[in-house]
């Protein structure tokens, strides 16, 4: 570990969960749910982080997505909340707020190039971070369709 | 049909307006309206959301009722949403009587947010989190949280105006552009490119672009052009106003 990245986790993942904590605030989230919810947005920080190191670009907003939501899965089932109230909130250091903002300050100012350019990437981001839940939610939902399956069997 | 089917779709309807208003995905409000129908013996229950209006249709003996809800204002209170959706499945299990359903829903919908402070802490806490994140200072920090300060009572008072979703983020990024240059001049932090985009973190929709994709990956084709729709439109209603602002100020200095 470079002391670079380092000095990026002591700030960037406690920067994490405070900006989660503030959004629950925000999103009207209650007691633990709140709390877990920013736990999960730093731990999704945290890999986005660490992922630096072997993982391109939207391949680290994947593996953090892929993270947040196992992380979220069980929050839910543990504390018996709906899966969207963890996975909005944690989610939140990830999604490309900034992206779109640029990508129309670009197209506002009439910047064609880096509009299109900035924008794709944005779309990608989004499109990565919906690539990493999907397959995990489908994963356990099969699996509870499976399990209920075989009880109605036996 | 007896008019007690058609008060139960009236409510299981207004069960899916709580959750689409307060910011669930379109497929929750499917699942969750085509559950309630179902489980109380309607043969077939087809329910279309998207998140500006939701269609349900269910049939019974031959006979059919259908309904449409518009929805014109969404925000995100996901303390409704899991109570409603917990209200849903208790409705599911237990078969309540429409009076019960009617009691408990008003229970929910008269649950009050957070106090306005609180709010407005959470907002200062984005603002200066996420310029942390993005790699910014201290006093660049303290600076995003000033500019949250004033950014939030505002964007408040447009929405208890009900402006158009438009217009209050073009102000939302005049206002936010303005305290940030502000707070430059005054020598607070020279790092307003990451002011703005850490206090702007509040209105860009990140969340609504994300979830678009995951709807259009999903196979909710039009939910998921709907959302993205929005996401660009709020996009460009605060590049336009961060934009007027730098002109304005561009040409008087």
């Amino acid at each position: 570990m470079t002391a670079e990245l380092i000095l990026k986790l002591a700030g960037g993942v406690p920067a994490a969960f405070a900006a989660c904590l503030g959004f629950g605030i925000v999103f009207n989230l209650r007691g633990k749910t709140l709390v877990f919810a920013s736990i999960g947005g730093a731990l999704g920080w945290l890999v986005y982080l660490l992922a630096s190191g072997f993982a391109g670009d939207l391949q680290r907003y994947l593996l953090a997505t892929v993270a947040i939501t196992i992380y979220a899965e069980i929050m839910a089932r543990v504390q018996k909340t709906p899966v969207t109230a963890y996975l909005v909130v944690s989610l939140l250091p990830l999604v490309p707020g900034g992206g779109i903002y640029y990508t129309m300050r670009y197209f506002v100012s009439g910047d064609t190039g880096m509009f299109i350019e900035t924008g794709l990437h944005t779309l990608a981001i989004a499109g990565a971070l919906a690539a990493g839940i999907l397959p995990v939610s489908s994963l356990v939902r099969l699996y509870g369709q499976f399990k209920k399956h075989r009880l109605a069997v036996n | 049909m007896i008019s007690e089917q058609e008060n139960l779709l009236a409510l299981s309807l207004n069960i899916g307006r709580g959750l689409l208003e307060n910011g669930a995905e379109t497929y929750r409000v499917e699942e969750s309206i085509g559950r309630i129908m179902t489980a109380y013996g309607m043969e077939q229950a087809e329910v279309f959301a998207i998140p500006t209006c939701i269609i349900a249709s269910v049939s019974r003996d031959g006979q059919t009722l259908t309904r449409v809800e518009r929805i014109t204002q969404r925000r995100t209170n996901l303390d409704r949403i899991s109570r409603l959706n917990n209200l849903s499945r208790e409705i599911c299990d237990r078969k309540y009587s429409t009076s019960v359903i009617k009691a408990e829903l008003n229970k929910i919908m008269s649950q009050q947010a957070y106090p306005f402070w609180l709010q407005t802490a959470g907002f200062v806490l984005v603002a200066a989190a996420f310029t942390i994140m993005f790699g910014g200072d201290f006093r660049a920090a303290l600076a995003a949280a000033l500019c949250g300060l004033v950014t939030k009572p505002v964007i408040e008072l447009l929405q208890r105006y009900q402006t158009n979703v438009f217009f209050a983020n073009i102000i939302g990024g005049a206002v936010i552009a303005a305290v940030a240059l502000a707070a430059s001049r005054l020598g607070l932090s020279g790092q307003v490119d990451l002011i703005i985009i850490g206090t702007l973190m509040n209105l860009v929709p990140g969340v609504a672009i994300t979830n678009s994709m995951r709807d259009i990956i999903a196979g909710d084709l039009v939910a998921g052009l709907t959302k993205l729709t929005e996401a660009l439109i709020i996009g460009t209603a605060i590049a336009i106003g961060t934009g007027f602002t730098f002109s304005i100020v561009g040409y008087l200095l």
